[in-house]
């Protein structure tokens, strides 16, 4: 009974796994080289405050968030002062690699109207519909699209309506037309002076006036169009109110603001707020150091060409086992189908639940390691037949060839074990991958060996004593050594 | 034969053969010390590529000309500091100097118009130099600690000298390829290091499994020592085993080179299949030809 667990643990595993893997259509993640983008790595100078970076990281995401056609974008910080972006799949390749790198437009615009007091978006207007009384019908100002009811491509110079996410929910602004940028900032800082957030915004003293004005209006008006809107690039970051206590006759003069941001997020958003009002979109520059571009069907080429390959070597290596270890090698073809399913499916939920994507180099793995897990039967089956040549029966001599083999097995994947963490602990991207596949296999190859092949071999070494059926060697051959 | 081989009973006196093969070895290691030389002082060109150097790289797929070539070596824009072409593909590879961001883009133009090619088919890359050495060097810090780690594993296991000897069969095997390399002017690319040290794991694991039948054998002739006869036993036994599973292990990789090139792709799969075959076919004659002699010497000073 224990030996029959043991037996099939890894099979039925493996089909399980496999199947809830098929029956869901999960399929692994795969990277940039094998589905065709773009990865481009951008280098800051070497003396950048780690700090700077991680803030530049967060603004990239939000940015290529708002590009929309982009799938599964990563950036992450890589060595000290690099950010590796990857772009999968994507067409528009330069436009979204300048929405990444490059410094943004900030635009301070008046607030017309928002989707606070309408539910909808301002810009859309419906009228009631004669046939279908459900569904009203919906106009919409040019340049604006019908469904979101946003702008859909944005002049600052002109009224527009914008989204804002910055609240947690939607919000649609109809904005005026720009009255301040960016350039107009001095500086801005997050403080927290008592009870609550601020963020300090000090204007250039030549744009000071302009802010007087403009506050003037605001404080004249009520309700939304006191705000002022803080927009980034198409995307309305926040929008202030001008506080009550402002008067419409004076203004805010001296050239400085202050804006309340709470006591919510231990100051986070303020701090957000402060580094986008101060470097306009990315607290630092970047030059891009590495640009690789891979087309869609050089990425499918390359996974077609990894899979058939391992398919074509998995199948040589089947019939050459089969032929040279008979019953045996049947043994290590089912248990090899096996591995390769179990290997598929732990790939696939792996990019399903970690995001771990399967790249060139974990292909590679892969292939290497089909030649490794086939070692492992060999060196059993080899085992077995130096026992029988001593004149051994069958039952001792499978047995005890498991065994010793087990030893030779383990300190074998113990060099490829160490090898592959060494390599994945001190290496970088490519190799990762490589390490990471590797590392894998040769463990899952560590539990084949302890429990399926040691107990399947003993197990079939009881069907027959002739060696006939399992080497191409009579009892004759054996017994003359 | 066949059946002896598959019997392990060929006759093979391997501490004979060890003598032999010394000097094999000795001209071996003359070589690898010449193209270490010839490589460090510029006589021998090493073929890097554009990861260690710094530039640009373009690959499209188009019916080109070889006066099309020629137009490009001589363009304006960029200088051209080599091209690759294919047999049986139509694909092309320019690769240029590094330059400045608007030249490039301006190069990409220029060969999407002269062959027609929407600039998105052409695949474009451009890399510092910082790249290739960041994996080098990340490459090499992973391969001290890693080897340190491994003598001392196989010291504890067996001896001390049988992880010099590991440590030699190893370092033999990373240099015949990069020999190999050099002298055949294939391209040096980040797969190709990452490859480098997948040798040096298939290559200790095929030593690691001789060692383990070294110890098996001289437990059988109950004895400590190791002996010409727990030698030349162990190894006419293990040769099946050698010849199998490296069957096994290149047949994959085999695969990937034969498609690939029926195909017509080239890339970082074939970058990465082709030293891993060398390799394995290095390691496999080192773990018997290169362990031998210096076995032989132990032997001798016991």
């Amino acid at each position: 009974m224990r030996n029959l667990i043991k037996l099939l643990f890894l099979p039925i595993l493996s089909i399980s796994l496999f199947s809830y893997v098929f029956i869901n259509s999960i399929q692994p993640k795969l990277g940039l080289d094998l589905q065709g983008g773009i990865s481009v790595i951008l280098t800051a100078d070497e003396e950048t405050e780690p700090e700077l970076i991680e803030q530049a990281v967060e603004i990239m995401r939000t940015r290529i968030a708002a590009f929309g056609e982009v799938q599964e974008p990563e950036i992450s910080i890589s060595g000290e002062n690099s950010v590796l972006v990857q772009l999968p799949g994507l067409t528009d390749q330069e436009k979204a690699l300048e929405a990444v790198g490059t410094t943004g437009l900030l635009t301070f615009r008046p607030v017309i109207n928002s989707s606070l007091q309408l539910g909808y978006s301002p810009a859309l207007t419906f009228t009631e519909n004669p046939d279908d009384p459900e569904n009203p019908l919906v106009s919409a100002p040019s340049g604006v699209d019908e469904l979101t009811g946003l702008t859909i491509s944005d002049d600052p110079s002109r009224t527009s309506y914008l989204l804002s996410l910055s609240d947690g929910y939607p919000i649609i602004y109809q904005l005026g037309p720009a009255v301040l940028t960016g350039n107009d900032i001095d500086d801005a800082l997050a403080v927290y002076p008592s009870n609550e957030w601020i963020v300090q915004l000090n204007f250039k003293d030549e744009s000071a006036n302009k802010f007087t004005e403009l506050t003037k209006e605001l404080a004249s008006n009520i309700g939304e169009q006191r705000k002022l809107a803080i927009v980034l690039d198409e995307q309305v970051i926040s929008a202030p109110g001008v506080a009550f206590d402002v008067s419409p006759d004076t203004g805010i003069t001296g050239g400085t603001a202050s804006i309340s941001m709470g006591n919510a997020d231990q100051g986070e958003s303020a701090n957000n707020l402060a580094v986008i009002l101060r470097y306009g979109a990315l607290p630092v520059s970047f030059e891009r150091s590495s640009i690789q571009k891979v087309s869609a069907t050089l990425g499918e080429n390359t996974l077609n060409l990894g899979l058939q390959a391992g398919l074509i070597g998995l199948i040589i290596v089947s019939i050459f086992l089969f032929l040279y270890y008979r019953l045996s090698g049947l043994i290590a073809i089912l248990g090899l189908a096996s591995f390769g399913a179990l290997f598929y499916s732990v790939i696939a939920l792996l990019g399903e639940w970690q995001g771990y994507t399967l790249t060139l180099a974990g292909i590679a793995g892969v292939i290497v390691s089909i030649g490794l897990t086939a070692d492992s039967y060999i060196v059993i089956f080899e085992k077995l037949k130096d026992e029988l040549k001593i004149g051994r029966s069958f039952k001792f001599a499978t047995e005890k060839a498991v065994k010793e083999a087990w030893n030779t097995i383990l300190v074998a994947d113990f060099v490829s074990i160490i090898a592959s963490v060494i390599l994945y602990l001190l290496a970088v991207g490519p190799i990762r991958g490589f390490a990471l596949t590797l590392g894998l296999a040769t463990i899952f190859d560590l539990f084949y060996t302890r429990m399926y092949i040691s107990t399947a071999v003993p197990l079939v070494g009881r069907i027959t004593d002739n060696p006939r059926f399992y080497y191409p060697l009579s009892r004759k051959d054996i017994d003359n050594v | 034969m066949f059946k002896k081989l598959f019997l392990g009973t060929t006759e093979i006196n391997f501490k004979v053969l060890g003598g032999k093969f010394y000097k094999i070895f000795i001209v071996e290691a003359v070589l690898f010390i010449a193209v270490i030389v010839g490589s460090l002082t510029g006589l021998l060109n090493m073929n890097l590529s554009v990861d260690f150097t710094g530039g640009t790289t373009y690959q499209l797929d188009t019916p080109y000309t070889d006066e099309d070539i020629s137009d490009i070596l001589s363009n304006t824009i960029l200088e051209v500091s080599r091209y690759q072409t294919f047999e049986n593909s139509n694909t092309i590879i320019f690769r240029a100097v590094e330059s400045t961001q608007d030249n490039e883009t301006q190069f990409l133009n220029y060969l999407s118009n002269k062959f027609d090619v929407v600039t998105n088919e052409i695949e474009f890359q451009r890399v510092g130099p910082t790249f290739g050495q960041d994996i080098t060097e990340k490459g090499i810090r992973a391969l001290v600690i890693f080897l340190t780690l491994i003598a001392l594993l196989i010291s504890l296991r067996y001896e001390y000298r049988y992880s010099l000897i590991a440590l030699a069969a190893l370092l033999h095997d990373l240099l015949l390829t990069f020999s190999i390399y050099v002298l055949i002017g294939l391209e040096i690319t980040p797969s190709t290091v990452i490859a480098l040290l997948t040798i040096l794991g298939y290559s200790l694991y095929d030593t690691v499994i001789l060692f383990d039948k070294l110890k098996d054998t001289q437990k059988s002739f109950k004895i400590s020592n190791l002996t010409s006869d727990v030698l030349n036993k162990t190894f006419n036994e293990v040769l099946m085993r050698s010849i199998n599973t490296s069957l096994t292990s290149a047949i994959p990789i085999i695969s990937i080179i034969v498609i690939g090139n029926f195909l017509g792709i080239e890339g970082n799969l074939a970058d990465f299949a082709i030293p891993l075959l060398i390799g394995i076919v290095s390691g496999t004659y080192s773990s018997i030809f290169v362990t031998v002699p210096f076995l032989s010497k132990i032997i001798k000073s016991n």
